[in-house]
């Protein structure tokens, strides 16, 4: 096994050049093959067999704690795509093999580059968004039966409608949670390009981890101690400006729903941070059509029909009908919303991220270039300034995008000779010349030499 | 070779251009460039500066606040009287009532509770009666009811609902109204009476009517037979609920005011949240602006005390109380809006410290290449 070690022409490190690397991957040698490379900024493995593509990727995946991802464009990739954590096939010279084995797929090389810094990051970030809301939001909507069950001999009596909790996760809240997770940007593209170091977070899995998870469920369960216990505080003692007393359970139980709907949609408002029109016909549609349907499902008609079914008649009506009712529900909100707001501009404030620091500028060298004009596509002016940069970084590289690797040598000449192919580039024409004479007689010459080899 | 199968549509787009005359029958894969797809949609991109939430807290605070004062000024004036007549101890003048209870007995037992008003009720006055430790919240208790035989249909009249049981039928016969909540509805009786100066007992009138919700006393609570008024003959080949002394149809003289649309027997079947409740019992209207509706004095509360309580250790009470437009007597209202909103205003002062002093002065210099 022989491991070349050679200083890369800018001299900020090495690149260990391994040749007959078959050996590297045996038991024993593979945790020194492992940790030489990992020592090396890259590392070039050649003539090496798809098998051996694939076990470099398992020996990373095993001993290292990282994702992986593997890229390539012919059928002897496959086996290395599918091993690795991310398989990514390049659809083009080599067929489609890789392409059907791989997870993602684009048409050149460097598409990569936009895959996981633009794509991958916004994919991450929305998950995790979404991942967590969605926890917060069935917590304060549960843990209230919770609560209520110290108060109703631990029944199990259900706080809400049997309707709203069939149409709560269905209809009420998934929309616009769903919007969040399609359409959340937090930094446009191009500055996703721009600044590599905003992969971050993802790789260091910071925005959805064990402590992420349990302050989601704090702020649930908070909000559930909050949307119980005002109400009950309120409505025990209440009255409708008629003296009629509002401690009846349908009431207390629109009161309750009709304030969680509206703490999860400021919930919801807060989290999303890139409102497109979709969003806001999702979040509003939302609200709207909670109380479209809690009036048609209290209503008489519905009444008449089921009378077992909805036997919440009138309750909308009396119960949001009073001031005593709305003032609960607004201070439930704001009890709920306070603490989110605080914590979230401290944050800001004092400890920002790179992200939301890219982000603020962003949005403030907008808003200069626009005067009075709301922040709106992210291209403007800053597409411009960058657009040299996407150059420099976008037009490097050859044309060629797929590349193979053989076993033996094979007909390389056919190509290097220039006897075949116009060859454009200086480099392959000097190459070329280096080998003078018919690429056949080179085949013959080394034939000849194997065959007295094999007479000794 | 490969080579020669290379579409040079699938190069970068500047060469499109020229590779279009000759590649067009060739399908492109390549995604449309419209603002949906290449995810450029215009957007507003809020974010949390100190000029948007700073602000907002201190509104938020200077808005609770003076709500918040407003709404425990006006529950602070309201006048409000709670007696409380379950007679666990000895001297409590419905002692012997409670003890001697029995289901059988003929002839109620009655009381007289004395109480005095230091200061008098003007407009109409709202009497309640309390009950505490009663779960009408429990599952089982509130799913034992039958609301389309409440709706005065003959089929489920006949035939009442399995929710209701154990309390459906009673000797092979319907019980009308079915189930739990029904069985268990409050009878007893209160009368006031004022005492003037003298010795005199006048009773106070009180109006039975209005009790309930208007959607429940026309809509959802209907008499089975439509507007017969002889309702004796609807309820025929029908047994009355178990723990009841009168049927259904005996309510009430008033045929407005009988049978299922009995105004007590609505407001009954309202079931509360809690386990202690209030639920609203008879109004004393106002008589005129010159006197008011209670004056100042002694007053004498009958019970026919028929409700027992004992078994559940639960109470009764008596509750005399005006209204304003936002209701009863209801400090907590007040006291949190206060509370929130001085919690708000001192978050938004702490805020503005910190964001002065430690806070960070968006920059891009603060960017790191």
């Amino acid at each position: 096994l022989k491991i070349l070690l050679t200083p890369n022409v800018r001299g900020n490190g090495y690149f260990p050049l391994s040749v007959g690397q078959a050996h590297a991957l045996e038991a024993d040698m593979e945790r020194e093959f492992l940790e030489t490379a990992c020592a090396c900024r890259a590392v070039i493995c050649c003539r090496v067999t798809p098998l051996q593509k694939a076990l470099v990727v398992e020996l990373v995946k095993q001993h290292k704690k990282a994702v992986t991802l593997a890229i390539g464009d012919g059928a002897n990739d496959v086996s290395m795509i599918k091993t690795a954590h991310i398989g990514v096939g390049i659809s083009g010279q080599e067929g489609i093999q890789a392409v059907l084995a791989s997870d993602y797929s684009f048409s050149q090389f460097r598409f990569l580059q936009r895959l996981l810094l633009v794509h991958g990051r916004w994919s991450y970030l929305r998950m995790c968004r979404f991942l967590c809301y969605f926890f917060y939001k069935n917590f304060a909507f549960t843990m209230v039966h919770f609560w209520f069950g110290f108060f109703c001999g631990f029944s199990a009596q259900t706080v809400y409608d049997q309707y709203f909790i069939t149409l709560y996760n269905i209809v009420y809240t998934s929309l616009p949670v769903l919007a969040m997770g399609i359409f959340d940007q937090d930094v446009p593209e191009q500055r996703s390009l721009e600044y590599p170091k905003l992969y971050e977070p993802g790789q260091l899995n910071l925005l959805f981890n064990k402590r992420e998870f349990f302050i989601c469920i704090a702020q649930g369960i908070y909000t559930s101690v909050v949307l119980f216990f005002i109400p009950y505080g309120v409505l025990s003692y209440a009255t409708q400006s008629n003296g009629v007393p509002l401690a009846d359970y349908q009431t207390f139980a629109v009161t309750t729903a009709t304030a969680l709907v509206i703490v999860v949609s400021v919930q919801i408002a807060l989290d999303t941070g890139y409102w497109t029109a979709i969003n806001h016909f999702f979040i509003w549609g939302s609200l709207g059509t909670y109380f479209t349907i809690l009036f048609a499902m209290h209503s008489s008609i519905l009444f008449n029909i089921f009378p077992k079914q909805f036997h919440f008649l009138g309750s909308a009506y009396n119960t949001l009908g009073q001031p005593v009712v709305w003032l609960t529900i607004a201070l439930a909100t704001v009890i709920c919303i306070a603490p989110v707001l605080a914590f979230r501009f401290l944050k800001l404030d004092l400890k920002p991220q790179l992200s939301d620091t890219v982000r603020y500028t962003q949005l403030v060298l907008q808003k200069k270039r626009k005067p009075g004009g709301r922040a709106g596509r992210g291209v403007g002016g800053a597409g411009v300034a960058s657009g040299s940069t996407l150059g420099r970084l976008g037009r490097g590289g050859s044309r060629r995008s797929g590349y193979a690797f053989a076993h033996q040598e094979g007909f390389g000449e056919l190509i290097t000779s220039g006897k075949n192919m116009r060859l454009s580039s200086l480099a392959l024409a000097t190459f070329a010349s280096r080998h003078s004479g018919s690429w056949i007689d080179t085949l013959r010459r080394k034939k000849h030499a194997n065959s007295t080899d094999k007479t000794r | 070779m490969m080579a020669s199968s290379y579409s040079a549509k699938e190069e970068d787009g500047l060469h499109s251009g020229s590779a279009g005359l000759g590649g067009a029958a060739i399908r492109t894969r390549k995604p449309d460039n419209t603002a949906f797809k290449q995810q450029r949609l215009p957007a507003w991109q809020p974010i949390l500066t100190a000029g948007t939430v700073l602000p907002a807290f201190f509104i938020i605070g200077l808005i609770f606040i003076p709500i918040g004062i407003g709404l425990y000024v006006t529950s602070s004036n309201i006048k409000e009287f709670e007696i409380d007549y379950t007679g666990t101890d000895m001297s409590s003048p419905c002692f012997n009532c409670s003890q001697s209870f029995s289901w059988n007995s003929t002839t109620p037992c009655r009381c007289v509770l004395f109480f005095s008003l230091d200061q008098p009720f003007e407009s109409n006055v709202f009497m309640y009666y309390g009950l505490s430790n009663f779960y009408q919240n429990h599952r089982r208790y509130v799913k034992s009811r039958d609301d389309s035989q409440l709706n005065g249909d003959e089929r489920s009249l006949k035939e009442p609902s399995k929710e209701c049981e154990p309390y459906r039928t009673n000797e092979n016969k319907p019980i009308a109204p079915c189930g739990a909540i029904a069985n268990s509805m409050f009878n007893d009786t209160l009368d006031l009476f004022y005492i003037d100066p003298n010795g005199t007992k006048t009773q106070i009138p009180f109006m039975k009517k209005g009790i309930a919700w208007w959607t429940d006393k026309h809509v959802k609570f209907r008499n089975p037979g439509g507007s017969n008024p002889n309702l004796t003959a609807a309820f025929i080949e029908t047994a009355k609920p178990v723990n009841w002394r009168k049927p259904v149809y005996e309510l009430d003289t008033d045929p407005e005011n009988n049978g299922f649309i009995n105004e007590d027997f609505i407001v009954w079947m309202r079931t509360a949240a809690l386990p202690t409740f209030r639920k609203l019992y008879r109004i004393i209207q106002k008589k005129n602006n010159m006197t008011p509706t209670l004056p100042r004095g002694n007053y004498s509360l009958e019970v026919t005390y028929n409700y027992p309580v004992r078994s559940f250790e639960g109470r009764k009470r008596m509750i005399l109380s005006a209204i304003s437009w936002m209701g009863g007597k209801n400090p907590f209202l007040g006291i949190a809006y206060i509370t929130v909103g001085s919690i708000c205003f001192f978050l938004g002062v702490v805020l503005l410290f910190i964001h002065h002093k430690y806070g960070n002065r968006n920059n891009s210099s603060d960017i790191p290449n």
